[in-house]
């Protein structure tokens, strides 16, 4: 016979005029394997069908499932109860706005950070769908894969200390995703262009090197060493005019990830 | 994408936060060492404190470093929890997440206030009382000073270690591979300056008696 756990919920669905914010206990016997994303569809299927969270894939590949476990930000997928407490306290994830319960929005938080620094390759090639596809070094786009690793889950983001307080802050997913931009040599932005879309206290410098983000990301993304790449472009960036020209350029060539 | 215009003033706050963070380390260092002399001799302290004055380093860089800290403050101060809500948000998320790091920031404002109060008590008070001696030191020691340096010294060790660590984990010097060993080396550091630090205090102190 498994553990009994207690489940501390938080509740709330702020499009109903009745709701209010509270936190609900349910309790479960645990399981072998059993993971939070089984646990709370069993409340849902056995306790209480009005219990509101996002899943899909139950495979950490879709990030829908996000929240903050234990004050944590993590994905119920990825987490066993076994390495939980009996008592087990989840809540939405903070900075995205709620939907209700344990569902957020994160769509549009990520919609707008990707327009805000546009996330899309820039080249001025003319696409020809007849031809083959262009060759890419092996090694070079494994490094581009382990950051377009990203599932956009948003735990990055909860956990910045920066983004709780200043909600204009891109977070180290948005730096992370243009870090994959600036190592892609079918991009022609150069490191003046990236500096204009993140060069200011939103962008790379609001980074407070609080390192949570790099601590509770779900596929362990090494977030903050990408925020550092792009910090020593921006700030060498920056400086142009400043600092010698071949002293900016010389360090600017640190800045790149080791292969 | 819009280009910049030409008039445009570029963000150097960043870097200036960093390059006058990294000066004000580099002096601290040096700073903590020269006093740390003691320990061995008093005379050699003396002999240092003569040839800052009469090369007149020591009246021109303390007004100096002062303003130093003052531009520092002024700019990293941007950052720091000020607005209404801003500080309980943080030290609830703090409590939450249970990320030492996380916490590493708070201690580096509490200890960055403190710092802009004591350095400059402790300029004024060592250059109104010339000239530099272990003798002068531990005159101010006996006659209250001594609980302002158990503070400040924790203090500045402290912002200094912890900001040589975020310096280099912002600017990618230190990455994930190499946190574990930078951590160990930063904590270990600032033992070390304590412990020399803490041996001065106790020296100048019983050289008052």
């Amino acid at each position: 016979m498994g553990r009994k756990l207690t489940f501390e919920i938080f509740r709330y669905t702020p499009l109903d005029p009745a709701s209010t914010p509270h936190m609900q206990q349910y309790t479960l016997e645990e399981h072998p394997s059993m993971t939070l994303f089984i646990a709370l569809n069993q409340i849902r299927e056995m306790h209480d069908a009005t219990l509101q969270f996002d899943f899909c894939c139950r495979a950490g590949i879709c990030g829908s499932c996000g929240m903050v476990i234990n004050g944590r930000p993590g994905l119920a997928c990825h987490t066993q109860t076994r390495d939980l407490q009996d008592h087990i306290t989840l809540h939405p994830l903070p900075v995205f706005k709620l939907l209700g319960d344990l569902s957020v929005d994160t769509g549009t938080w990520f919609r707008n950070v990707g327009t805000k620094i546009e996330s899309w390759i820039h080249t001025n090639k003319e696409f020809d769908p007849e031809a083959q596809e262009e060759r890419m070094d092996n090694a070079l786009a494994n490094r581009i894969f382990e950051l377009d690793r990203c599932v956009e889950c948003g735990c990055c983001v909860a956990a910045c200390g920066t983004a709780r307080m200043r909600e204009d802050f891109i977070g180290a997913t948005a730096i992370n995703r243009l870090a994959r931009f600036y190592i892609d040599p079918r991009d022609n932005r150069t490191p003046a262009d990236y500096y204009d879309l993140i060069g200011d206290d939103n962008g790379v410098f609001g980074c407070m090197g609080l390192l949570a983000c790099d601590n509770v990301c779900p596929k362990q993304i090494p977030l903050q060493d990408q925020l550092g790449i792009m910090r020593r472009m921006s700030t060498l960036e920056s400086v142009r005019g400043i600092l010698p020209e071949f002293l900016r350029k010389k360090l600017q060539g640190c800045g790149h990830i080791e292969a | 994408m819009t280009p910049r215009s030409p008039g445009d003033v570029r963000n150097r706050l960043d870097f200036w936060q960093a390059l006058s963070g990294a000066c004000l380390a580099l002096f601290i260092c040096v700073h903590l060492v020269l006093e740390g002399s003691v320990v061995l001799s008093p005379s050699i302290t003396n002999g240092i404190g003569w040839l800052l004055e009469v090369t007149y380093a020591a009246q021109i860089a303390a007004p100096l470093i002062v303003l130093l800290i003052l531009f520092h403050f002024w700019i990293a101060a941007r950052k720091m929890p000020f607005r209404a809500g801003e500080l309980q948000i943080f030290v609830v998320h703090s409590k939450a997440l249970r990320e030492p790091d996380t916490w590493l920031w708070l201690v580096q404002v509490f200890t960055a206030v403190i710092i802009l109060a004591g350095a400059f008590f402790h300029v004024y008070t060592v250059m109104t009382d010339m000239p530099i001696t272990v003798a002068g030191s531990a005159r101010r020691l006996h006659s209250g000073w001594l609980l302002f340096h158990a503070v400040f010294l924790p203090s500045i060790i402290l912002h200094t270690g912890i900001g040589i660590y975020r310096l280099a984990v912002k600017f990618g010097v230190c990455r994930k591979s190499s946190r574990d060993r930078w951590r160990r080396a930063v904590w270990i550091g600032m033992g070390c300056y304590l412990a020399l630090g803490v041996c001065a205090l106790t020296r100048v102190w019983f050289i008052g008696c």
